[in-house]
């Protein structure tokens, strides 16, 4: 079974962490892994890169551009990552844009996630109907996990479609925005949040984009199986660095 | 577009067509028709042709048992048939063809109850008979079309109208057309059809014509598509379901064309280069839109999308720029229709584009600096996105190229196309031909070389020439020769040709001119690039200023450094005396005098 089905039947509400591999420094990819398994988290989304992040805010952004100039690419990624498995067991995404994917080869790249231990991907700009129609043989045949986005706006046929071929959870953005934007969840939210609860879906759902501190994860996770924050994270390793990491996940599971 | 044989009846004529390897044949199961199919058997045909049963108002048990007995892999419905008739007919698992007969005028209302049960619709011609009247009906009509199941188009189709598909193919109303339907203009007697004149037929049109226009699913061959983030989807799906029926409307177009005569200025001039032509000895005409409101062709598109928008009701205008061309004409049909505009803008960019800043700030617009990864056009294009993610109900992106996801690339060709309907006519009244030998445009995303192609796309004599950047040289690494220098990959939600590392990062492009410094191609462009529709050169900085210069000392025109480019490829090839050559000039110079300035040391 897939390590990311496995937690996602765990009896407790999850959070997921996103970072941006090669940032701060080229090689902190994999003490920023083991440091956040060590502390509780229980998903972690390895962020490749890109030039032009489109769905992404200033914060995850400037990560990007720092990551690159660092030096980091998907051959250095793999590199980094080829013994990540010796060290630890909580299940790993890649998130990246399509583009790099598509330069490495789309089952270049996906065998090599299946040699590094890789369990899943969060393409934002691979339709849906694109994966379906051409990718989705060769993402299950190395046994990948693909995560799918929903947002306020996207209509019950379409959920209920990304729904029949998501084969993990359902990445819920909580608010039309690009990530890392406003503070707190207000009643239009929560409307969302509710609504998407009621339909049932076979996938649980993990709430993404605004989550921040301790409060909007225990909001969010009152209506999804988990939460996941990214530019609270990648803002707090700018301003103090990977060593305080058990210090963030203290604070917003505590 | 697929072919279709119908009123097959003789077993050798049978055979003589299907080597033809039409894609549907079609045998008619109908006993008052002349050509009813009354042989036991039918000649064992290739898998790739579909048999097909033609009826009328036949019994439902009797259908089922001509699908069985025959192996019919479609059925065409020519009578009254039911939606019910045709969902209990599904079951069989074949292609199901509903017949509509048009006369004048067509209530396409009758259409939706069948639109969940059927394949495909055919069109024919309403006359005494069921089909087979050997007559054409106004395919006008379908500019109306309001569904997307692809259909058929019949009645009264022969040699005679090679030239009327052709036309059709390039109108809004083929862009459904999923095959051609013919019968008795190709037939000796009832039953017979007439294999050589077929064979031309289906060589003209069908197997020869590559097709350049985009398809149903927003791919100019291989490039196109719509790679967007979840976020985006609701709006390019509205976009995409409406920007056909919107602009086949008569208010639409009657809005857009009045717009364009009486505050554009069009028709721009089709003028001929008289002293340029006879340096370069061969016949040169420009293409003026640097002439039209705001000096370039930008403003066909926003004024398009402007009265888009409106029908969409959306309130706020985002758009993107490098130069200032395009955010200049978002800025004033924003202005010209009361709407908020909010223009991004590389930060270096508004930095070395004052003048245009200003006229953008002047026209009530907002100008928003880009300040991510290199702060110039790309990343402006970014932030717009970006915005749209954020803003998703009440706001219009207005893209100022051929780029970005479908349908933006048909779309904004579409409005720049009025650049080369316009020159058929003019050509026609100085030349007596519709026809150059030679389009010249220089290429950015491309939307203004998209819209003086369009109309010639698919005339086999017509050479098409496409001018990129390439800025310090090709091989200087500083250039923004894209289809030199780029491969296929993802940008702004296309998949086109782009400049990019190795391992798919984008690069930052170099060309003097600001309209021509994009890492990408539009997808339509890539295409023509790839099948060799198109020939690409590359003009440095160096040889398109001079170009620039030239003009202005031959003909008292100062042409945009981005026309410049087109100008300058006189110098690297040679025409004969008798080609006729149109040039895009797609913007005037005056924005770009602090560059003309500083490289003559005027």
């Amino acid at each position: 079974m897939n390590r990311i089905n496995k937690k996602l039947e765990a009896n407790k509400k999850l959070l997921s962490i996103y970072f941006t591999a090669g940032y701060p420094s080229l090689n902190d990819t994999v003490s920023i892994i083991e440091e956040l398994e060590k502390n509780g988290v229980d998903m972690i989304e390895i962020g490749l890169p890109f030039s032009d992040p489109l769905a992404d805010g200033p914060t995850i952004q400037a990560s990007s551009t720092q990551a690159l100039k660092n030096g980091m690419t998907t051959e250095v990624l793999f590199n980094q990552l080829k013994d990540v498995r010796k060290s630890v067991s909580i299940p790993l995404i890649i998130m990246g844009y399509f583009n790099p994917i598509l330069q490495y080869g789309v089952e270049a790249f996906c065998e090599k996630c299946k040699e590094t231990g890789i369990d899943g991907l969060i393409i934002p700009d691979l339709p849906v109907d694109v994966y379906h129609e051409e990718y989705q043989a060769i993402f299950e045949k190395y046994g990948l996990i693909n995560v799918f986005l929903i947002t306020p706006q996207t209509s019950i046929d379409r959920i209920i479609f990304i729904d029949s071929i998501s084969k993990g959870f359902i990445y819920m953005v909580s608010s039309a925005s690009t990530t890392g934007a406003q503070s707190g969840f207000g009643e239009e939210q929560t409307n969302y949040f509710e609504r998407i609860a009621k339909m049932n879906l076979n996938n649980p759902q993990v709430i993404g984009f605004g989550i921040s501190n301790n409060d909007t994860f225990t909001q969010a996770t009152k209506y999804a199986k988990g939460a996941i924050i990214g530019s609270a994270f990648v803002k707090h390793v700018t301003e103090n660095g990977i060593t305080t990491i058990d210090k963030f996940v203290k604070s917003i599971l505590n | 577009m697929k072919l279709k044989v119908c009123g097959m009846k003789y077993q050798d004529n049978i055979e003589q067509v299907a080597a033809l390897q039409p894609d549907y044949l079609g045998f008619i199961f109908y006993e008052k028709s002349a050509r009813h199919f009354e042989a036991d058997n039918m000649p064992e045909l290739p898998k790739s042709i579909k048999k097909t049963g033609v009826f009328v108002n036949a019994d439902i048990n009797l259908v089922i048992k001509k699908i069985n007995k025959h192996n019919l892999q479609a059925i065409q419905l020519h009578g009254k048939e039911s939606p019910e008739y045709c969902k209990q007919l599904r079951q069989e698992n074949i292609e199901i063809v509903k017949v509509f007969s048009i006369k004048d005028e067509f209530d396409f209302s009758v259409l939706t109850p069948f639109e969940d049960i059927v394949d495909y619709f055919l069109f024919d011609t309403k006359g005494k008979l069921p089909g087979g009247n050997g007559y054409a009906f106004d395919w006008t009509i379908l500019n109306n079309y309001p569904s997307t199941t692809p259909f058929f188009l019949s009645g009264g189709i022969g040699l005679n109208q090679i030239d009327d598909i052709n036309k059709f193919k390039k109108s809004v109303a083929s862009k459904y057309c999923y095959a051609l339907d013919v019968n008795s203009k190709f037939e000796i007697e009832p039953g017979i059809k007439n294999i050589s004149d077929l064979k031309i037929f289906k060589n003209n049109l069908i197997s020869t014509i590559m097709n350049y226009n985009v398809n149903e699913k927003g791919y100019y061959g291989e490039f196109g598509g719509a790679f967007i983030p979840e976020m985006l989807y609701p709006n390019i799906e509205e976009l995409r379901q409406k920007y056909l029926n919107v602009m086949a409307e008569p208010e639409f177009i009657d809005e857009f064309n009045q717009l364009l005569k009486d505050y554009v200025g069009r028709p721009s001039p089709l003028y001929f280069a008289k002293r340029l032509s006879a340096k370069y000895k061969t016949k040169i005409y420009l293409k003026r839109e640097d002439l039209n409101h705001t000096g370039a062709h930008k403003i066909n598109n926003t004024i398009g999308q402007i009265l888009m928008a409106k029908r969409l009701g959306k309130t706020r205008i985002i758009a993107e720029t490098g130069a200032g061309q395009h955010g200049v004409a978002s800025a004033t049909v924003c202005a010209l229709m009361g709407l908020e505009c909010i223009v991004y803008m590389g930060e270096i960019d508004i930095a070395r584009q004052a003048p245009n800043v200003a006229r953008m700030k002047m026209l009530g617009a907002k100008v928003v600096p880009a300040l991510s990864g290199s702060r110039t056009l790309k990343d402006a294009t970014n932030e717009a996105i970006r915005d749209w993610i954020n803003n998703p109900v009440n706001t219009h992106y207005i893209i100022g190229s051929a780029i970005g996801p479908h349908p933006y690339p048909d779309m904004v060709t579409r409005f720049q196309s009025v650049i080369s309907e316009e020159i058929i006519w003019q050509l026609k009244e100085k030349e007596g031909r519709e026809n150059p030998d030679y389009i010249v445009a220089c290429i950015g995303g491309g939307s203004n070389a998209a819209g003086t192609y369009y109309h010639y796309l698919h005339e086999k004599d017509v050479n098409l020439i496409a001018v990129e950047a390439a800025g310090l040289g090709v091989d200087s690494g500083e250039s923004a020769a894209t289809s030199v220098l780029g491969n296929e990959g993802i940008i702004h939600g296309c998949k086109t040709l782009l400049m990019q590392t190795k391992d798919g990062q984008i690069t930052e492009p170099y060309s003097i001119s600001a309209g021509l410094d994009y890492p990408g191609v539009g997808p339509m462009h890539a295409h023509l690039c790839k099948t060799g529709r198109a020939e690409f050169m590359a003009i440095t900085d160096e040889d398109a200023m001079k170009a620039g210069l030239e003009l202005c000392k031959f003909e008292g025109i100062i042409p945009a450094i981005e026309s410049s480019h087109a100008l300058a490829i006189f110098e690297q090839k040679t025409f004969k005396p008798s080609d006729i050559v149109v040039v895009s000039l797609s913007g005037r110079g005056d924005k770009d005098l602090e560059n003309y300035i500083d490289y003559f040391k005027i």
